[in-house]
């Protein structure tokens, strides 16, 4: 749901919310026991990150009790060396993977979605261009280059946002291009340019519309990217020290000298890792289903109405 | 030389509301030997005019002018020599009916009375003139005894006939001779109306709404409405190339002359003689402009002994295209030259067809011409304007172009009030209600249903058919000047085609604008077409009348595209002419 959410809200008519909000209806209840699964885990991931304090019960960031404690009923899930409740920085890290993966996923999706748009239907040199910037992106080694550059920047959540922005929006943008293109042939689109419409105008009507399904397909993929990624950059230590992420936890964890000898890994280093796989195997199964019910060749083969 | 000349005829008559302009300022001449047809509606003043030449309008008409016979003025003669010239010079045959013969007088004795009046004949003497008569208009001379209700009407036809020879007269008037005959009676009459003309010499003036009788022995031949001429000419080039709309309309009407024509009448109904300004036919003219509300047309020559009263010049060209080019660029770097130098021109409330195979650069050509893609070189200009740059789609009264395939003519997530509204909202004409509005009306004109229910319907539930004349109701809701049907019944299955096919000529008839109609199937575009052009490799290579083109080809590719038809027969109809 919350992956949608933006989509609705940016959705381009006020009519079309109505209709929208029927087909998000529509859509979910096509699909599989795994989707729909899915879709509840990623509602929980939603709720224990909105709200985190609640659920949390400690401060994330506090020292609540003895150092490496055990799960018991005063800590759910334990403490860490310094005594901060692991199940609370488990809530807090939901928040960060979450809005990283929001962040990134709107902003590169729906920014290299109307790039690509935007060079599909004007075509020409700009289409050219972007092709080959596209092109490069895609071509760069993502990872490495992303530990060198936020190695260089400096950590910090804003940071991070940025750099998985500038690795991400070229999907998307192809995805729309080649959309566009396919679209902008059609008789309608002549006809409607016939009677005078101009391109902000076919663009809001009828490409936008037509194309969203496939880029909201593409937009979780690219969350699931950047969710993984930050997890990543944070494991490694080039994530934000101040705020509070599963792949940091998981780096602290590590970092704890001969921590394999000991039985803390069970519930310091064990929990954040679960969570990370959780929440990407929701966005997996869920973007899947997506996939099957939106895309209208997939639809087609498999002969779902 | 001229034997018989009217000069600014004009008949009113005075009824107790007013006076009705019968004729209203007529001038033609009829040469010697030469046959005369004048054409026109009921109400359009032909019999005023032949009767007043025979100087017997009725008490209440009024008339002005010069009738000249052979150099004798006869409007100023006093009525006993009028009556000298009747009969002995010019004689007219009645329509036949009942009551213009005597029903208590044998027809010998009918055809008899006017020699014994005007030749001072006996009995004896005119009654064997009468059989002589009788002989040759066909009639066995047993029948002078009979009574009129006795004679079938071809009969009693060929009596009046042999009654306005009896004199011996110059010239005949021949006043709607063939609306009660059969098809037989009418072909012996026309064999024998040009027999007199050939071997007998006589002058005839044709009056009759039968312009296919008339177009067959006249050669030239007068367009009448409201009492005024609308045009005049030579019959083959009348017909064949009507210049004035009324006359096109009138050849619309006629299934005899383009038999694989459907026929449709002109819309609207003829004016009834009030006084009014302006041209006559202004008010169901597709090309009226303002002046022609204001004045009234004078007829003006235009060329090859062609006279045509219309402030527009006649059909008046709506979109001329010159000198075309366009290629497509494939990927290889090699380009196809889809539309090769094509010079093309579409009159008001024409139907053009555009015939050609698949490939032969139809569409493309379509496509420029609509304006939606440009031309590598040429211009197409539309009402004295540019397409290309133009905005001819944007407003009404434009260019409006139907697509060849349904399913992509309209967007599948457009509900069909969406698709249908489209181009009111683009160019942002009308609030919500005055949209819905024209969106209906323009929904029933393509027979559509207008409810709630089916304006909610998406695009993508409707057939193939229903989609095509949605997409035909968005381009008709701008009220287009021009529409550009390019293929569109091609992806439909007959029954539908047909429909769809029906109901746009009908509504091309009804809503008088010109259409270009592309279409690979020749016996389609028959049916339909004013003129058909035909395309072979971005080039035409032939256009014409549509009759002209389909039955006597001159170019190869066309007698081709013509032999390559299923079930064609060859049929010379209007070949056969004098």
């Amino acid at each position: 749901m919350s992956v949608e959410q933006p989509v609705i809200t940016s959705a381009p008519h006020p009519v079309n919310i109505r209709k929208m909000l029927d087909g998000v209806g529509n859509t979910t209840s096509k699909f599989t026991i795994e989707g729909k699964m899915a879709m509840i885990g990623l509602l929980i991931f939603v709720m224990m990150a909105i709200f985190a304090p609640f659920f949390a019960m400690y401060p994330p960031g506090k020292i609540t009790g003895e150092s490496l404690e055990p799960p018991g009923s005063a800590h759910l899930l334990g403490t860490d060396e310094l005594g901060m409740d692991i199940w609370a920085q488990i809530c807090y890290g939901a928040r960060t993977s979450l809005v990283i993966g929001l962040a990134v996923a709107t902003i590169a999706g729906f920014g290299g979605g109307i790039l690509g748009i935007l060079a599909g239907y004007q075509g020409g040199s700009i289409d050219q261009v972007l092709m080959r910037v596209i092109d490069v992106t895609m071509s760069l080694p993502s990872f490495p280059l992303l530990i060198v550059i936020s190695a260089f920047l400096g950590p910090s959540i804003f940071t991070v946002i940025i750099i998985l922005v500038l690795f991400s929006w070229a999907k998307p943008a192809r995805i729309a291009r080649s959309q566009t293109l396919a679209i902008r042939s059609q008789a309608y689109i002549t006809a409607a340019r016939h009677y005078g419409a101009n391109p902000w105008y076919v663009i809001r009507k009828h490409i936008l519309p037509e194309i969203l399904p496939i880029l909201i397909v593409s937009l979780i993929g690219i969350s699931s990217y950047a969710i993984i990624a930050e997890a990543g950059l944070a494991f490694l230590g080039l994530g934000d020290p101040t705020s509070k992420s599963w792949g940091m936890m998981m780096n602290y964890a590590i970092r704890f000298s001969a921590i394999y000898f000991t039985p803390y890994w069970l519930w310091w280093l064990i929990p954040p890792l679960i969570a990370l796989i959780a929440l990407l195997l929701c966005l997996a199964f869920l973007s899947r289903d997506l996939e099957r019910v939106l895309d209208p060749k997939l639809r087609a083969l498999e002969g779902v109405k | 030389m001229t034997l018989l000349q009217i000069e600014d005829l004009k008949c009113h008559y005075i009824t107790d509301t007013g006076a009705v302009k019968a004729v209203d300022g007529i001038s033609f001449g009829l040469e010697r030997g030469e046959i005369l047809g004048i054409v026109g509606e009921s109400g359009s003043g032909k019999t005023t005019i032949a009767l007043s030449i025979m100087g017997v309008l009725p008490a209440n008409a009024q008339c002005s002018g010069t009738i000249r016979y052979d150099g004798t003025e006869l409007s100023s003669l006093p009525e006993h020599e009028k009556d000298t010239f009747r009969w002995n010079d010019i004689a007219i045959v009645f329509q036949n009916s009942l009551e213009v013969l005597n029903p208590v007088m044998t027809v010998g004795m009918q055809v008899c009375e006017p020699m014994v009046s005007h030749k001072g004949l006996s009995i004896r003497e005119a009654r064997k003139k009468c059989a002589e008569l009788f002989s040759r208009v066909g009639l066995d001379t047993v029948w002078m005894d009979a009574y009129p209700h006795q004679l079938s009407g071809g009969m009693r036809q060929r009596a009046l006939l042999a009654m306005a020879l009896s004199c011996g007269p110059e010239v005949l008037i021949l006043d709607e001779v063939t609306s009660s005959l059969d098809a037989f009676a009418r072909k012996e009459l026309q064999e024998m109306l040009l027999d007199l003309q050939g071997g007998q010499g006589y002058s005839m003036i044709v009056i009759s709404h039968d312009i296919t009788f008339v177009s067959s022995i006249a050669s030239r031949m007068i367009v009448l409405y409201a009492g005024k001429v609308m045009e005049t000419g030579p019959t083959q080039d009348v017909i064949r190339s009507p210049r004035h709309p009324y006359t096109r309309g009138l050849i619309n009407s006629t299934p005899d002359i383009f038999i694989y024509k459907d026929m449709w009448g002109i819309p609207g109904e003829s004016p009834t003689g009030e006084h009014h300004a302006g041209c006559p036919f202004g008010a169901r003219c597709t090309q009226s402009i303002d002046v022609c509300r204001q004045v009234s047309p004078q007829l003006t020559a235009c060329g090859d002994g062609r006279e045509i009263a219309c402030h527009r010049g006649g059909i008046a060209t709506l979109m001329a295209a010159k000198s075309i080019e366009f290629s497509y660029h494939l990927p290889d770097r090699r380009s196809v030259r889809a539309v090769d130098g094509v010079d093309l021109d579409v009159g008001e409330g024409e139907v053009l067809a555009i015939v050609g195979q698949t490939g032969s650069g139809k569409s493309t050509l379509a496509h420029v011409l609509a304006g939606v893609i440009h031309p590598d070189s040429g211009e197409v200009s539309f009402m004295d304007g540019k397409v290309h740059g133009g905005n001819n789609g944007h407003g009404f009264g434009g260019i409006q172009i139907v697509f060849q395939d349904p399913f992509s003519a309209t967007s599948n997530r457009f509900t069909v009030l969406d698709a249908v509204r489209e181009p009111l909202d683009i160019n942002d004409i009308g609030n919500q209600e005055e949209q819905l509005d024209m969106t209906k009306n323009a929904l029933e004109l393509v027979r559509l249903p207008s409810s709630d229910l089916f304006l909610s319907k998406y695009c993508s539930e409707l057939s193939g058919g229903q989609r095509q004349r949605v997409a035909l109701a968005r381009a008709m809701i701008m009220r287009p000047k021009l529409l550009i049907a390019d293929e569109i019944t091609s992806a439909l299955d007959v029954s539908t085609a047909a429909n769809t096919l029906r109901l746009l000529k009908g509504l091309q008839n009804r809503r008088g604008f010109a259409m270009i109609y592309i279409s690979h199937d020749l016996s389609l575009t028959l049916k339909i077409a004013d003129r058909i052009a035909v395309m072979k490799s971005g080039r035409i290579v032939e256009v014409g009348n549509a009759h002209d083109v389909m039955l006597a080809p001159y170019d190869e590719y066309t007698k081709q595209l013509v032999g390559s038809r299923i079930g064609f027969c060859c049929h010379s109809h209007h070949n056969k002419k004098t």
